[in-house]
């Protein structure tokens, strides 16, 4: 293939991620993705690479063959093209943008605060005492940094109430309080021989959706829904000791079905 | 305001309207394998989960190999090869040792340090600092020192950063001094290798208009971006393929065994394909294996996983990327069992 013919071939291969990449972006579509420290490095290449394809078709390489030394055979560019293209097209037309009851059950519900990936609780830093030490950090009341709704309910991620699972001090502020989680919904395997639990989990994620793990509680209520359903769950939270150790269970007053929400991953 | 529904599904489809596309295909093993969430087949595919994985990754990785790329045009351009000769000692082994510390300086990951070692391997820089170079950099940086200490506080986190930089760097030594003693042919693929030899201008940077050589350099940069592109592409859709459709609840039962733990972790490590960055999260939550397990896994990872094994072909030969996947799953293994006696 002639160098023009190969750098056209080049330069619309990068034309393309670099649209892919800047759709991503300007969509918000990435907020599905990635960790929002790296949207602004998905903007970044995305621009870079639209330059490079401009600038590579008007500004031909001097060491001219444009294959180091060695032109590649027509077909054998474009193969590369497609393999480069091909793939990545196609997975943005058919991925729905959050992982499907299959992919969360491989994975494995987390329902144990030990395998949260490195979450801790905001907690009010250290003061001095009167001995001149300094005393421990204390977790902060809920109240003061979780939202309520309209009807007072706290506002609460399936994370914080695995969490609260194993911390006294955030337990009690939970404990027997209403509550109100989103999150989607999967019906519960194990642990559930009356028929009437669930599972509400969400995707923690530390810097992309491979990364995701999904954290889940148990819910008490029946309800049928399609797998990964999005849902808003309120009620009272719970901590019973089940199968040897303390877990979250949320006693349903009411499960509504809800628009994903903007965020679908917690951080 | 959203209507009120008790127990009840809205009546909408069965299933949802983007997940309609594909169905889901399930293996079971010998009559099923129990999972975390009761009896399930042990290879389930979707192509949707699929292809959410396969683009995250390649979102997250893309930025990476630009950078990469474009520094590895740069360097053939503007970067005299005897620079780094000069400065690095004259003793192999010395220097093999100086070269797995300047990711400490050099910080890179492990996507995008492949396309720079290409690049100066070609200007001169010895196959074996390379490799010193490529092993460490993506671990022996102040960034992952950072994550990993966040990942693991309160479980030993100063222990858990000093053994997982210690080691890396001691095997990425000992792998590069394995390499000095190979014959380049056997390193190093066939067009790396005449690049390398035959670079006209090995002896410095390249002369010429500036216009010039940043055109060349850019077009340098694109075909390494494009090349190496090929390989990590078939690498993510690999690992997307094995992080979405396995059921990971299988290795559980091996936590409970040092050398089954160690290796089922740095099996999880390559199969996950997890940026150095950001693994030690992922590492910390595998709470029923030791902590050598852990170890192995992030010191396995960012050397070899099943995304590098693709993009280290683009430079280095099948049989050499082959026997170091071997060689590091072994080393790294012996040493990590040999460390249990630490009590980790």
């Amino acid at each position: 293939m002639n160098p023009p013919a190969s750098r056209f071939l080049a330069s619309l291969t990068l034309l393309i991620w670099g649209g892919v990449m800047a759709y991503f972006f300007f969509s918000n579509r990435i907020a599905s993705y990635l960790h929002p420290a790296f949207h602004w490095a998905v903007l970044t290449s995305a621009l870079v690479l639209v330059a490079l394809a401009a600038a590579s078709l008007v500004f031909p390489d001097p060491d001219d063959c444009g294959c180091s030394g060695q032109c590649q055979k027509p077909g054998r560019l474009f193969l590369v093209f497609l393999i480069l293209t091909g793939p990545l097209l196609a997975a943005t037309f058919v991925s729905p943008s959050e992982f499907g009851a299959s992919a969360v059950r491989n994975r494995g519900i987390v329902t144990s605060f030990d395998q949260i990936p490195a979450y801790s609780p905001p907690t009010e830093p250290p003061l001095p005492q009167a001995d001149g030490s300094i005393g421990e950090s204390t977790p902060v009341n809920p109240s003061a940094f979780l939202p309520q709704n309209a009807s007072g309910q706290l506002q609460a991620e399936t994370v914080d109430l695995v969490y609260a699972s194993a911390e006294p001090t955030l337990r009690e502020d939970f404990e027997n309080k209403d509550v109100e989680v989103i999150g989607q919904f999967l019906p519960a395997r194990t642990g559930n021989p009356e028929g009437d639990r669930f599972n509400l989990v969400r995707m923690f994620v530390m810097c992309c959706a491979a990364d995701a793990r999904p954290i889940g509680v148990t819910v008490q209520g029946k309800a049928e829904f399609p797998e990964m359903t999005w849902l808003k769950v309120t009620g009272k939270a719970t901590f019973p000791i089940e199968a040897g150790r303390r877990t979250a269970v949320v006693i349903a007053d009411s499960v509504e079905e809800v628009e994903p929400p903007e965020e679908s991953f917690i951080y | 305001m959203a209507q009120h529904i008790f127990f009840a599904n809205k009546g909408r489809a069965p299933d949802r309207p983007l997940r309609r596309a594909g169905g889901e295909w399930g293996v079971a093993l010998g009559g099923g394998v129990c999972s975390i969430d009761g009896a399930m087949a042990w290879f389930s595919f979707s192509p949707e989960d699929f292809s959410y994985a396969f683009l995250s990754v390649l979102m997250e990785g893309v930025p990476f190999i630009l950078l990469g790329t474009l520094l590895s045009g740069v360097i053939d351009q503007f970067l005299p090869s005897r620079m780094m000769t000069r400065y690095l000692p004259r003793n192999a082994f010395l220097g093999i040792c100086a070269s797995a510390a300047m990711g400490a300086v050099f910080p890179m990951c492990e996507c995008g340090v492949v396309p720079v070692i290409r690049r100066l391997i070609a200007k001169g820089l010895p196959v074996s600092n390379a490799v010193a170079y490529m092993l460490a950099a993506p671990v022996v940086n102040p960034i992952v020192a950072l994550s990993t200490y966040a990942a693991f506080r309160g479980q030993g986190a100063a222990e858990f950063v000093a053994l997982r930089l210690g080691l890396s760097y001691a095997v990425a030594v000992i792998v590069a001094l394995a390499v000095l003693n190979l014959p380049l042919g056997a390193v190093l693929k066939r067009s790396v290798l005449a690049s390398a030899a035959l670079d006209p201008d090995a002896g410095g940077g390249r002369g010429g208009p500036l216009g010039l050589r940043l055109a060349a350099a850019m077009h340098t940069g694109i075909r390494d971006f494009l090349d190496v592109m090929v390989y990590f592409i078939f690498g993510v859709a690999v690992s997307s393929l094995f992080s979405t459709a396995v059921n990971q609840a299988l290795i559980v039962p091996l936590a409970l065994n040092d050398w089954l733990a160690v290796a089922s972790l740095m099996g999880i490590a390559g199969v996950l394909s997890l940026c150095s960055t950001s693994d030690a999260f992922i590492a910390a939550t595998f709470v029923a294996f030791p902590g050598v397990a852990k170890l192995a896994f992030m010191v396995f990872g960012p050397m070899m996983d099943l995304k590098l094994l693709f993009i280290y072909s683009a430079v280095f030969t099948k049989r050499f990327v082959i026997g170091l996947a071997v060689g590091l799953f072994v080393l790294i293994g012996l040493l990590c069992v040999r460390l249990s006696i630490l009590g980790l």
